[in-house]
């Protein structure tokens, strides 16, 4: 009796050491995948921590020099050492603009195609044809902004659009000047089309996962495609189309290549939106090699820093406009 | 009075007293194809005018399908087509030329989930009578209300109307839907499923507004439950495998059916 129970007793005791050495080892594999996430994520903070603090270290030297005037100068002057800002952030905040103004609902529009107009066949084809045109460097864009789309507007639209608009207030300063082809206008041309694959490609992901339901009900009370488009699907994926919208404003405020290619790089403000002007990574790409001195190189630097806060801004205001948006939906 | 209540359970009394009703719809000799599969084969059936119409049947019989081709709802989707005839006061509406947002003001439906839109309680009502009716804010007001009344909702929304239509509980969804439905003024509501998502008490409430908005509008239901079916319908329509197998008054549906397989379904022999 005794020897029976005491088998019964090892029989358990080695059951529980095995099964407290498969637990011990889970814990480890557990305790390091933990570990591994955690660092993951406590390396991005690095890394973006490191990033500022190099950039305000590296700009120090300029701010310090023309502290506040350098965010309200125009002049742009490596001779004299004057250096300010206003050039490239009107270029780029400018440029940016013009390639939201047109991308974002060109871009929209074109999903909205896809997702409830196009006819089967065509589907393909065109999101394919978009996102070619997503894949498409950079660098070939501003080639073919400087020979091919710039001249085109050179010699075909802008002498147009100054004819026609030469006699109305506002819109003859706008579009005023000789045509030189390549300028602001042109850099946000590019921008547009650079940036259209972004917004369309995820609204239309994002279209696409709103249920056919809703759809239905919304057809089903007798809209038309648009009021379904406008007041039921984009509200019911305003995320992901707001998330679209800021990550082609976040590229296109980055872009550097192809806006170096056709802005005209010019430190001006000018009216015009064909004058040549320049952004804060054109400046940047293209007078890094020769910014001799270190209030030149500070001063790019402090461009760089001005270009990492605009974005930042972007993305709060993005956060805001969510914020409040869902406020008046009330959910 | 409702039908039921003095059809006798023989087959030509239910004929005299429905040829006594006005035809609101009219399917005949309908055909439906998703693609080359057929779905629907020469289904003839009738929606009167303030009656109940209750389909029948076991999953995949063509019900649904029936109920989306009273609004058109299968033109969205390419590859679905419908031949034969559906008058609708006379008038076909598989015509291509029929304005589809006409035909569907004129047709509403509630779906099988809940599908309020993602804005607020009010505005999910005030929405489709802006697509028809221009109207000052205080008539606007007027028309939201009673159409929430009009489903059973308005006391327990009064107080937040401002709320997402979202943050309500699935019932509520539901009658929001068909105040929804309900403010847009159809002639004939479609019903699809309305309750299989809901718990029994939303069903009740679901149920009893169906049997009072009967006065006003010509019903469609399809339903998974018979019990429902008995309850709600003035006439039931028993469908397999895409036929219409047997049409006429509920009581006499269910109490005594011409054909054997309306017999075995309603007695839970299969489906």
């Amino acid at each position: 009796m005794a020897d029976v129970a005491l088998q019964g007793g090892a029989v358990v005791a080695s059951k529980q050491t095995d099964r407290s050495q498969v637990l011990r080892r889970l814990q480890v594999h557990d305790a390091a995948f933990r570990g591994l996430t955690r660092a993951a994520a406590i390396a991005v903070l690095l890394i973006l921590g490191g990033i500022i603090v190099s950039l305000i270290h590296g700009s120090w030297p300029a701010l310090r020099t023309f502290g506040f005037s350098f965010f309200v100068t125009e002049s742009w002057n490596p001779v004299t050492n004057r250096f300010g800002a206003v050039a490239p952030v009107y270029g780029t905040i400018v440029t940016s603009l013009i390639a939201m103004l047109i991308a974002v609902p060109v871009g929209l529009f074109i999903a909205m195609f896809l997702t409830e107009l196009c006819p089967m066949w065509l589907r393909r084809p065109v999101g394919i044809a978009i996102e070619l045109l997503a894949g498409i460097p950079s660098i070939i864009y501003g080639i073919w902004g400087l020979f091919v789309f710039a001249p085109f507007l050179q010699q075909h639209v802008q002498p147009a659009i100054i004819a026609a608009f030469g006699n109305i207030p506002v819109l003859s300063s706008l579009f005023a000047g000789p045509p030189y082809g390549i300028g602001i206008l042109t850099a946000g041309l590019i921008l547009a089309i650079m940036v259209l694959p972004f917004i369309t490609s995820i609204s239309r992901d994002v279209f696409e996962a709103v249920p056919a339901v809703l759809k239905e009900a919304s057809y089903g009370l007798g809209c038309t495609t648009w009021e379904v488009m406008r007041h039921v699907v984009l509200p019911y994926t305003r995320v992901g189309v707001i998330g679209a919208v800021m990550l082609a404003l976040g590229r296109a405020l980055g872009e550097t290549m192809a806006v170096t290619f056709v802005i005209g790089n010019a430190h001006r403000v000018a009216p015009s939106l064909f004058a040549p002007g320049t952004t804060i990574s054109a400046t940047i790409a293209n007078e890094f090699t020769e910014a001799v001195g270190d209030l030149y190189t500070s001063s790019l630097i402090a461009l760089g820093l001005i270009l990492f806060v605009i974005t930042f801004i972007v993305l709060a205001a993005a956060r805001y406009m969510l914020l409040r948006l869902d406020a008046r939906t009330g959910s | 009075m409702s039908m039921a209540s003095f059809a006798v359970p023989s087959v030509g009394n239910a004929v005299v007293n429905r040829n006594e009703l006005a035809e609101k719809i009219a399917v005949r000799n309908l055909d439906f194809f998703y693609g080359d599969y057929r779905a629907l084969k020469a289904i003839d059936v009738s929606l009167y005018q303030g009656k109940v119409t209750a389909v029948i049947g076991p999953s995949g019989c063509g019900k649904s399908t029936l109920l989306r081709i009273l609004n058109r709802m299968y033109d969205l989707y390419p590859n679905q087509t419908a031949t034969g005839e559906v008058m609708f006061d006379g008038e076909n509406i598989l015509s291509p030329a029929l304005d589809l947002n006409l035909l569907r003001a004129r047709v509403g439906m509630v779906f099988q989930k809940p599908t309020p839109f993602p804005m607020t309680i009010y505005e999910n009502i005030a929405f489709g009578i802006r697509l028809y009716e221009k109207l000052p804010k205080s008539e606007l007001d007027g028309r939201v209300e009673h159409a929430l009344a009009r489903a059973a909702l308005w006391n327990e929304v009064k107080d937040k109307l401002g709320v997402s239509g979202l943050s309500l509980s699935g019932g509520q969804q539901q009658r929001l839907c068909i105040a929804r439905t309900v403010a847009v003024r159809p002639e004939v509501i479609l019903f699809d499923e309305p309750c299989s998502a809901l718990d029994p008490i939303s069903t009740a409430k679901i149920e009893e507004l169906i049997d009072e908005l009967k006065d006003d509008y010509t019903i469609a239901i399809v339903t998974h439950n018979m019990q429902q079916a008995a309850r709600v319908s003035d006439f039931t329509a028993f469908m397999y495998l895409g036929e219409l197998i047997e049409f006429g008054d509920t009581s006499h549906i269910f109490t005594s059916p011409d054909d054997r397989r309306t017999q075995d379904y309603i007695t839970g022999r299969f489906g």
